[in-house]
């Protein structure tokens, strides 16, 4: 455990080497939040209600979105893309550890650090200027903070799976822009499925997506029954299940067919 | 038992041909064309501890894939490596942790840190108990002298600065094994010199069993006492560079000058290659006769004013080696 908990001390103090990177991010954030929340104030008008969402609930949903996107950033595709593409996993496999344990705990410490960097600076714009995204109750607190957990292993898992893919292709960038952009689309990020067709609504829950954002968000905002809850975050376990068995079951072959790049 | 085994080892890549212009790439974009290289063919040799082996050859020979493979990064399409009798494909989280690696042209330092804290995680992720840490650390500074640049961010060191640090972070684990992959690469003397002494220096005080791939002949000839030469993915030479010369330029040249013309004999143990006027050369096997000899006796028939050994360069030597030529010509 200890090499790990260091790799993520070392990702976390290269995050903090670069300050206008840092500096940047925060009010790029911000202004798209800002942006997003516009958005649902002008769609909603003068309604209080769509669809049984009060507009408050709404603009916490947009915030804690933003929020939690920050907070699932994943390295791990453009880590192993990059390292393959430069040759540089070679230095990564001479490690007496687990690869994707290296990347893995570099993620979690670039959480840690986004967390304080990104998270907080954005909870206190839109506290602010918006609204004050306060959870529905304390319960519902709880397990939107275990629901973003699990939400963050589903997408971890994805993200590595992807990046597995430039084992054998050396240019995946194309590919995990494409799978970035679905994310966003299909996840309920940017607007929450429930404004979906019902036909498509029925498709997407049978994918992953929607378990990484809409669900913990809906939680955190209370529109879930109890019974829907545990529903959905079994189905969300379910998922971790299902992608891990492929992510361990692929690993086993990728390095087998490892390219190292250059002389 | 030696330390490494290799036996039989055969790499095979599958690259995709492509034809040329704009035209071949566009059909190799409808028609994958597959060829098969094979970057080391049946290869075996094995290492004792505590040897220096100089593994060398032209550029695409399969040094370097050699080296992939042993340290268990790349895995062979046939054939068996043991280190220290373990599988570096299969164990390779055990064997990793007795290998150090350097590769002259990538480094395993982080960019973003001060190489202090590189060694610091290295220290995590080898789990090197302090007293073996503090200790190593100090050979390493003793040897290569980092203390002068171990607070700086690795991004902000020379080349040879970060050689070094590259080397004492293969090095701190204390691992039985050293792989240096052109360690010497773009430095200058001074930093050539400084990863040679440090090469001998581990060798002799940890007795360290190092591989070394280069194209310097300099690291050749101070470091190996062992050359094994690849070319074209098979082993050409196995055996210590001096025996290498006597097999392939056994042959010295003696340049005579005289004070004036006159004919010189033919010696016995020394062929004249020719005379013109005051001026001749003679080519002897430096096994069957010395210059010394060979001056002396020439001396009784004439005065020679002055005298020129000739020996086969080194370099020529590696590279008919290379070619996989018996004998040098010329020389």
């Amino acid at each position: 455990m200890r090499p790990y908990l260091y790799i993520a001390k070392v990702r976390m103090l290269s995050a903090l080497a670069y300050r206008f990177d840092v500096l940047s991010s925060i009010v790029i954030q911000c202004l798209a939040v800002i942006a997003s929340c516009f958005f649902w104030i002008a769609a909603y008008g003068n309604q209080q209600a769509a669809l049984g969402v009060t507009r408050d609930q709404m603009l916490t949903y947009t915030v804690m979105s933003s929020t939690l996107a920050c907070l699932l950033t994943m390295n791990v595709e453009n880590r192993i893309a990059a390292s393959v593409q430069k040759g540089s996993v070679a230095l990564d496999l001479l490690k007496p550890v687990n690869i994707f344990g290296i990347y893995l705990w570099e993620d979690i410490g670039s959480v840690a650090i986004a967390f304080l960097q990104n998270a907080v600076p954005l909870l206190l714009i839109g506290a602010l200027f918006i609204v004050a995204p306060v959870p529905a109750s304390a319960a519902h607190f709880l397990l939107f903070i275990l629901s973003a957990a699990f939400s963050y292993m589903i997408n971890w898992l994805i993200a590595a799976l992807f990046g597995m893919w430039s084992f054998r292709i050396v240019r995946i960038f194309p590919l995990l822009c494409m799978k970035g952009h679905m994310i966003r689309l299909l996840s309920g990020s940017v607007i929450p499925l429930w404004f979906f067709p019902q036909w498509l609504q029925t498709v997407l829950s049978f994918l992953p997506f929607r378990y990484i954002y809409q669900l913990p968000l809906s939680v955190y905002i209370g529109i879930l029954s109890p019974r829907e809850t545990a529903a959905q975050m079994g189905i969300q376990f379910i998922w971790i299940l299902l992608l891990g068995c492929l992510f361990f079951e692929i690993k086993k072959g990728v390095t087998r067919h490892l390219l190292v790049q250059g002389g | 038992m030696p330390l490494i085994k290799v036996n039989d080892l055969v790499k095979e890549y599958t690259v995709i041909k492509k034809g040329k212009g704009l035209k071949g790439a566009l059909k190799s974009l409808l028609h994958k064309e597959k060829e098969i290289l094979r970057a080391v063919n049946h290869i075996s040799f094995s290492i004792q501890h505590g040897e220096i082996v100089g593994y060398i050859g032209p550029n695409g020979a399969g040094k370097s894939t050699t080296v992939k493979m042993l340290s268990g990064i790349l895995s062979p399409t046939s054939g068996e490596i043991l280190i220290d009798g373990l599988s570096p494909q299969k164990d390779r989280k055990r064997v990793v942790q007795n290998l150090g690696v350097v590769f002259g042209q990538r480094s395993q330092l982080n960019w973003d840190l001060r190489l202090g804290e590189s060694f610091e995680l290295l220290k995590r992720i080898y789990r090197i108990d302090d007293r073996q840490y503090q200790e190593n650390l100090a050979m390493m500074d003793a040897i290569l002298e980092i203390h002068k640049f171990i607070h700086t961010p690795v991004r902000q060191l020379s080349l040879g600065q970060r050689m070094r640090g590259d080397l004492a972070a293969a090095m701190l684990h204390s691992p039985q094994v050293l792989f240096l992959d052109e360690p010497t690469i773009g430095l200058d003397v001074d930093g050539k010199q400084a990863i040679r002494k440090f090469v001998k220096e581990i060798n002799r005080l940890k007795q360290t069993t190092v591989i070394l791939t280069t194209h310097d002949l300099g690291d050749i000839q101070e470091l190996c006492s062992r050359l094994i030469i690849i070319s074209e993915g098979t082993i050409v030479e196995d055996g210590s560079l001096s025996d290498l010369i006597d097999r392939i330029a056994p042959y010295r040249i003696l340049h005579v000058e005289l004070y004036e013309e006159a004919e010189l004999p033919i010696h016995p143990l020394a062929e004249k290659i020719r005379q013109d006027g005051t001026a001749a050369v003679y080519r002897f096997d430096k096994k069957k006769v010395t210059a010394a000899q060979l001056i002396e006796d020439l001396s009784c028939f004439c005065k020679m004013k002055d005298f020129r050994l000739e020996e086969a360069r080194i370099e020529d030597i590696i590279r008919a080696a290379y070619h996989k030529k018996e004998k040098l010509e010329g020389v």
